[in-house]
């Protein structure tokens, strides 16, 4: 995929948070987006034709994070008000509140079977969940973090996360294993190349570093942004060809995966953007920002 | 969404929603608590715990409580019928056979329904109606025929009484009225009160059949058959034969297991239980033994020899026998099945006679055939309840071998003959089925006394069933065996009237339970310290572990200590631990060949001789272990310690940062982290106040240092690693000595190293949650193994620390002594006062994290007496020193706190030996002044010697005070420490013994004088001044050893340029060096005699140590050219002096 391929026209913009979005995330097929912001409200779009679906409201203060299971039959968000909550898709109810997280609730995540959600706290934690039980207890707390966890991946048997205390901290659940590469930077954010052999971290230096997973290694460093204060996402593209990543001015940035070079970068939004998310399977991306909206890009 | 859920199709009953519920709940919640207490009552609600109003006004639908407005309980309005218990009280079921059968069991004995009333007609039954009993009209119903059987006979005499039909004029069947004075008879056919349904028609033919099996001979009368003799005619001596054995009083019958074998009367009819029915636990137990055997051959057991429970063996009934009894059979009753073998002969021949019935008058043609003897002999045999017969049967044997004639041999040869007699021979190939190959083995067991024995005997031996089965059976049948090779042998035994079981060759002997010895511990001790150690253990040492193995004995979760659980692994992560240091402890070893060890082995002599010694395996792992100690203790102190403490620790091994304690400390840091990846450091960054480059830079400078001190090591392989080590340093040290700017300098070259160092990887151990490895669908990788200890909190941490109220005091001490210095070296001084900060926050600290120091301090215990070993062990003291020196307060403390529990001497000496390592600290500090070239005042004022500044001293170079001070300073601490008897001794103590092992001689010494000074009560000081003693010693060894700690200072520069030519350098000099520690180690120990063996010469000792230490002292500044050892000899010796002055004053 060359740089052509890259989402950089504007599909659609997907309107009715008010305030903040704080997190755009796709489901499992990319059909449905997903958003959730200062409004205490999860949003259900259809990005492709801009549609605003559903909306789930029950928190009581910002909503952080969301993920829908892979069978996107469930949701499960967090945010400001320290619970967990589990929601029902369709009836857009929630089923279950996971209570224990001492403070703010940053990121949270489905595993594979949508048996477990993963919480990180900003109690510098890492909280799983039950979703199978009726147990509202974490069965496990993983508080091994120095500092608040910003971001977590899951993998069939891992546990990835990423915490302002620069770590990326893989718990690997098969071999009961944590490795922890200290980057020395503060981990705003992680998320998992397509092939799952990297990391891509993005540090409060305004930096993204790329890891080898297997070995800890430092593949590459992507510069040119801003991200210094919020939270914000970064993703692989679904090649794995590119890194995108908000910035804090508003603009998107896509590096080339390899030399590390900016590809492209563009103003998307009129603030900061918190959030992007790249479609599984087509170049498509979503992105959310501060200033309310949420832009669907494409080809 | 509605329209959604109409698309789907719900079942169940749907979750609660929980909005819904909190918002009623809230509601009731607010109105119970809040709202309504303001209302005035009338207009109160009443609510449910819901929420949902319960009490309505008239006009509204009146109240609704209870169970619809009634005060009653949904029970309470259940119609009910009344039954009084009266008549129901105590009812027992009678439950027969029957009740045990279904249907079609059932309709196969020929259950039949007439007139409403049921008469169980069992084939043999329908023979028996045709007896003619004395009371004809009676009932035949199994059990009132038993009855009557029993009256008529007399009770307790064998039935064996049959009715022979003859021409049937007696026989009364049809015209007995059965039920409603009707007859069976009616008139040409029988009468049936109803069509009989399909699944009785059976039974009816099979009911007709042994009808018509029966001929009448009408040539001969009905009577009434002997069954025991051929003729059926009654004999006295048939009868006599029959009750014989069972009326000897030797044998309960009743109580006897029996074996199984039948009078020839009974083969065919009852029914003992075959072993493919594993109704009475036979195949279950032979199961259960073989597998207990499978299992003591998988796992050695403590008690050798059988399982307990072939030992122990109940004696009580098998279940089946239990089952059995409560279905109703009682012992001596036979469990018959007779219905359907008597019903397929009856079958058989009535086939013949059928015709016969159908055309003949009925009245008078029942026939009577012989064959109908048997028929009878089976009914007779039923009710037989406490008869021989039955008891005979009686379904037994769970020790076949039982002899019944055992001890009535007298009858045993009358059996015999009746057997032969009878000629009952033919089931010579058969052993079990007599004739009708019913005869099952027995089943259950008797209460018999011999029994236990046998039992025994029967599962030990591993004997077949089978084979014990036949040799029983074979008894009583006299002559049955000789097809069988194994009865042969025992078939003469009987017939010759000995005694079967005394000749049982089988007999299993009895097997005592284990004798446990008086002193056995039923926990398993470690005999080596180095055998096992955990991992964390490992590093603490053997009394450590000890000590946690009994702290925690009920602790699951320490199971390993004790060879539970995770011994395994336990062992395997010793193993790791000592992989991962064996170099370094190698090098270790050869730098201090063990001085003080007491115990003089050949390898001890060997060591101080300057012999090489033989490598061995076990030593290589002491080795290796006790240098893990080391780094471990260093790591462990920098946790917890402060800044300049860890710096003298860390002098002696590697201490690349001299210049900069602070740094030091987080190089420490980065080593324990490098090389034990499982301890996390409280502080990632190690600073956390420096920038990033600076962090990163030092990180590289840390790294670059721990490569060279790891190559210094392995180069060390032939014992010279620390010598060159030592001289990189020295070279290394020049380049460094003005730190500040030079890292200036540096700090660009190394920005660029920074990405080097980041991402830095880590790899601890981590436990998922069983459920959480469930949930993601991953075998646990603990196997649900408990999770490892908690990461110990070492109460070293808070012995050290815990002085804070003497700390008030001492503060001023330190103080002052640390002007001087300051005056001297300013930047040490604010060093001082960091290390004095931090020293404050470590004591703030040590309730939560009170682990590393103990672990450090015990490293050593765990190791055996080496040369090298004590080297290492020296290292920690060095360290234990300064901690000491901080934390004497803590001490003193200690001591007031745990003063009231009970210390043992040895816990004491080891007191003292770490008081001793105190003041080693003091000449360790000479030392270094000494090689810093600094100059030091012959004569410090006594004021000084109060003054603690140890690590300012080190760097300073105003050693001799410092040197002074700190003796005279620990002096206190050490007399202090003895008295300790609290945890904190407790924790060191292991430590000390572990030193103890390495030099026992000298241990044992102070013991003693610890036991003479105990009960006077003046322990304390005795042991004060011992250690005074020893740790002067030690002191003169920690010259050496400062000198070595210093050269690391230098090192670390070195790595950047090192050059071969330089290793070489310095591999010769660590010869030299190790072959002067080895005098040293003479020195010392010989000291150590002169000490025990007269302790009031200690003036004199003293003075020849001095020379000892003097002479050595001499031998190195030549070597290194340094000046100040003329003054030196004096001043240790006014120092010892002071010690002993110290001493007789606390007398």
């Amino acid at each position: 995929m060359g740089i052509a391929g890259l989402p950089k026209k504007e599909a659609n913009v997907l309107r009715g948070h008010e305030g903040a979005v704080l997190a755009a995330r796709f489901n499992g097929d990319g059909n449905y987006c997903l958003s959730c912001g200062k409004d205490r409200t999860i949003r259900l779009w259809n990005p492709h034709r801009g549609i605003h679906i559903k909306t789930y409201k029950s928190h009581g203060r910002e909503v952080r994070d969301v993920h829908v299971a892979p069978d996107n039959s469930k949701l499960c968000s967090c945010g400001g008000d320290r619970q967990l909550f589990y929601w029902d898709v369709s009836t857009g109810r929630v089923i279950r509140k996971f209570r224990g997280h001492d403070s703010e609730v940053n990121a949270v995540k489905f595993n594979e079977y949508a048996s477990v959600v993963v919480s990180a706290g900003y109690d510098r934690s890492l909280r799983a969940w039950d979703c199978r039980s009726h147990s509202t207890e974490p069965i496990q707390i993983i508080d091994t973090f120095s500092d608040s966890v910003m971001s977590v991946c899951l993998t069939k048997s891992e546990i990835i996360a990423g915490s302002v205390d620069g770590t990326v901290r893989t718990f690997d659940i098969r071999i009961g294993r944590e490795l922890s590469d200290d980057l020395g930077q503060p981990v705003n954010c992680i998320s998992m190349s397509n092939d799952a052999n990297c990391i891509l971290a993005s540090c409060l230096d305004s930096t993204l570093r790329l890891l080898d997973r297997s070995t800890g290694e430092l593949l590459q460093e992507y510069k040119g942004h801003t991200c210094k204060s919020y939270k914000m996402d970064c993703c692989l593209t679904n090649t794995d060809a590119h890194v995108t990543s908000g910035s804090e001015d508003g603009f998107i940035f896509f590096w080339d995966l390899v030399d590390a070079s900016v590809v492209s970068s563009f103003r998307a939004h009129a603030s900061v953007v918190t959030s992007v998310s790249y479609h599984p399977k087509d170049d498509c991306m979503i992105t959310a920002s501060v200033d309310g909206t949420i832009r669907v890009w494409k080809t | 969404m509605d329209a959604d859920e109409e698309d789907y199709v719900f079942y169940g009953t749907p979750i609660e929603r929980e909005e819904e519920m909190t918002s009623r709940k809230k509601k009731a919640v607010a109105e119970s608590s809040g709202l309504l207490r303001s209302l005035p009552p009338w207009k109160q609600e009443v609510t449910d715990e819901e929420g949902r109003r319960r009490f309505h006004g008239a006009f509204t639908g009146g109240f609704s409580a209870g169970f619809y407005n009634t005060v009653g309980s949904k029970e309470g309005w259940a119609p009910q019928s009344f039954t009084s218990s009266r008549k129901n009280r105590a009812e027992v079921k009678k439950q027969s056979i029957f009740s045990f059968l279904d249907d079609d069991e059932k309709a196969r004995a020929g259950k039949f329904w007439m007139q409403g009333v049921v008469v169980e007609m069992w084939d043999m039954l329908v023979l028996v109606v045709m007896i003619e009993m004395p009371t004809k009209e009676m009932l035949f119903g199994s059990k009132s025929l038993a009855k009557n059987m029993e009256k008529m006979m007399g009770g307790s005499i064998p039935m064996r009484l049959a009715f022979q039909v003859g021409n049937a004029q007696r026989v009364r069947f049809w015209r007995d009225k059965w039920c409603r004075d009707e007859t069976l008879w009616g008139g040409r056919t029988l009468l049936f009160s109803r069509a009989f349904i399909d699944w009785e028609l059976d039974s009816v033919e099979c009911f007709l059949h042994k009808i018509q099996a029966i001929r009448v001979h009408r040539d001969v009368d009905d009577r009434v058959i002997w069954t025991a003799l051929r003729c059926g005619n009654f004999s006295v001596k048939s009868l006599y034969s029959i009750l014989e054995p069972k009326d000897s009083p030797l044998f309960p019958s009743s109580s006897i297991s029996r074996s199984c074998v039948l009078p020839k009367e009974m083969e065919g009819h009852s029914l003992g239980t075959s072993l493919q029915f594993d109704t009475f636990g036979f195949t279950a137990a032979e199961l259960a033994r073989k597998q207990a055997e499978k299992e003591q051959q998988q796992r050695p057991s403590a008690i050798p020899g059988p399982l307990p429970d072939e030992i122990v063996l109940l004696a009580t009934e098998s279940i089946g026998v239990k089952l059995l009894l409560k279905m109703g059979w009682r012992r001596g009753n036979s469990i018959k099945d007779s219905h359907t073998n008597s019903l397929y002969d009856a079958r058989r021949e009535a086939r013949k006679a059928f015709l016969a019935l159908s055309s003949d008058d009925v009245s008078t043609d029942l026939a009577v055939s012989e064959g109908v003897k048997s028929d009878l002999q089976n009914a007779i045999e039923l009710p037989a309840n406490d008869d021989l017969k039955s008891s005979e049967s009686t379904p037994v044997s769970i020790f076949p071998c039982y002899d019944p004639f055992k001890h009535a041999p007298e009858f045993r040869e009358k059996k015999r003959l009746r057997m032969s007699g009878k000629k009952e021979l033919g089931l010579k190939n058969d052993l079990f089925a007599f004739k009708s190959r019913k005869v099952a083995p027995g089943f259950g067991i008797g209460a018999l006394e011999e029994l236990d024995v046998e039992d025994e005997d029967v599962y030990a031996s591993g004997y077949d069933f089978e084979d014990n089965y036949v040799q029983e059976v074979e008894e009583p049948s006299g002559l049955v065996i000789e097809s069988k090779q194994k009865l042969g042998s025992k078939e003469k035994g009987v017939l010759s009237g000995f005694k079967v079981a005394s000749k049982l060759d089988y007999q299993l002997e009895r097997f005592d339970p284990p004798v446990v010895p008086k002193n056995f511990v039923p926990h398993h001790k470690f005999r080596a310290p180095l055998d096992d150690s955990n991992k964390h253990d490992a590093r603490c040492g053997k009394l450590f572990e000890d000590l946690s193995r009994e702290k925690n004995q009920s602790n699951p979760l320490f199971s390993f200590l004790t060879g539970g659980n995770g011994c395994d692994y336990y062992a395997r992560k010793l193993w790791e631990e000592r992989q991962r240091h064996n170099d370094k402890s190698k090098q270790l070893l050869d730098v201090k060949s063990s001085p003080t060890v007491q115990k003089m082995t050949a390898e001890s002599r060997g060591k101080i001789l300057g012999e090489r010694p033989l490598e061995r395996s076990s030593r290589d792992t002491n080795s290796s272990v006790a240098s893990a100690d080391v780094i471990q203790l260093q790591f462990n102190l920098s946790d917890t310690f402060t800044k300049p403490a860890s710096l003298k620790e860390l002098s002696e091994i590697a201490k690349p940062f001299k210049e900069d304690p602070a740094k030091q400390e987080r190089f420490e840091l980065f080593l324990k982290e490098k090389y034990h990846g499982g301890l996390r450091s409280t502080d990632s960054g190690g600073a956390s106040n420096m920038s990033e480059a600076a962090r990163a830079r030092e990180k590289l400078d840390f790294e670059a240092a721990a490569e060279t001190i790891e190559k210094g090591l392995r180069g060390k392989e032939s014992n010279l690693s620390t010598q060159q080590f030592m001289e990189m340093s020295a070279t290394a040290v020049m380049e460094f000595a003005p730190g500040g700017l030079e890292q200036a300098k540096v700090t660009q070259a190394e920005e660029l190293v920074i990405k080097k160092m980041y991402p830095k990887r880590e790899e601890f151990q981590w436990r998922p949650s069983p459920i959480l490895c469930k949930r993601f669908d991953i075998i646990d990788p603990f196997m649900g193994k408990p999770p490892p200890a908690p990461r110990r909190r070492s109460k070293m941490d808070s012995l050290v620390f815990t002085s804070d109220s003497v700390k008030s005091t001492t503060v001023d001490e330190t103080v002052t002594s640390k002007l001087p210095v300051a005056q001297l070296d300013p930047q040490q001084f604010s060093k001082d006062v960091n290390a004095r900060e931090i020293e404050v926050n470590v004591e703030v600290e040590k309730v939560e994290r009170p682990v590393d120091l103990y672990k450090v301090f015990f490293l050593p215990s765990t190791r055996v007496p080496l040369a090298y070993e004590f080297a290492s062990a020296y290292l920690l003291l060095f360290k234990h020193i300064l901690m000491a020196i901080f934390s004497d307060d803590s001490d003193d403390e200690v001591e007031n706190s745990t003063s009231n529990q009970v210390d043992d001497p040895k816990r004491k000496i080891e007191a003292a030996n770490t008081t001793l390592n105190r003041l080693m600290a003091g000449d360790f500090l000479e030392s270094l002044g000494k090689e810093l070239g600094l100059e030091v005042p012959p004569d410090m004022p006594q004021s000084i010697n109060k003054a603690r500044t140890s690590a300012p001293k080190k760097e300073s170079n105003d050693v001799n005070p410092g040197n002074i001070s700190s003796l005279a300073v620990e002096n206190k601490p050490s007399s202090t420490y003895t008295a300790l008897k609290g945890t904190s001794v407790n924790q060191e103590a292991p430590h000390d013994k572990a030193y103890d092992q390495e030099s026992t001689q000298e241990v044992r010494s102070q013991n003693n004088e610890l036991m003479l000074d105990s009960p006077s009560g003046s322990k304390i000081k005795v042991t004060g001044s011992s250690e005074n003693e020893s740790s002067k010693i030690k002191a003169e060894k920690m010259d050496q050893e400062g000198r070595k700690a210093k050269t690391p200072t230098g090192h670390r520069q070195n790595w950047s340029s090192d050059s071969s030519s330089e290793d070489e350098r310095s591999r010769k000099r660590s010869r030299r060096r190790r072959h002067r520690s080895d005098s040293s180690d003479t020195d010392i120990s010989s000291d150590h005699q002169d000490r025990y063996h007269s302790r009031s010469k200690g003036r004199k000792k003293g003075s020849s140590r001095e020379k000892s230490s003097s002479s050595r002292r001499y031998s190195k500044h030549h070597k290194r050219g340094s000046r100040d050892s003329p003054s030196r000899s004096s001043r240790h010796s006014s120092e010892r002096e002071r010690s002993e002055s110290k001493r007789e004053k606390r007398r």
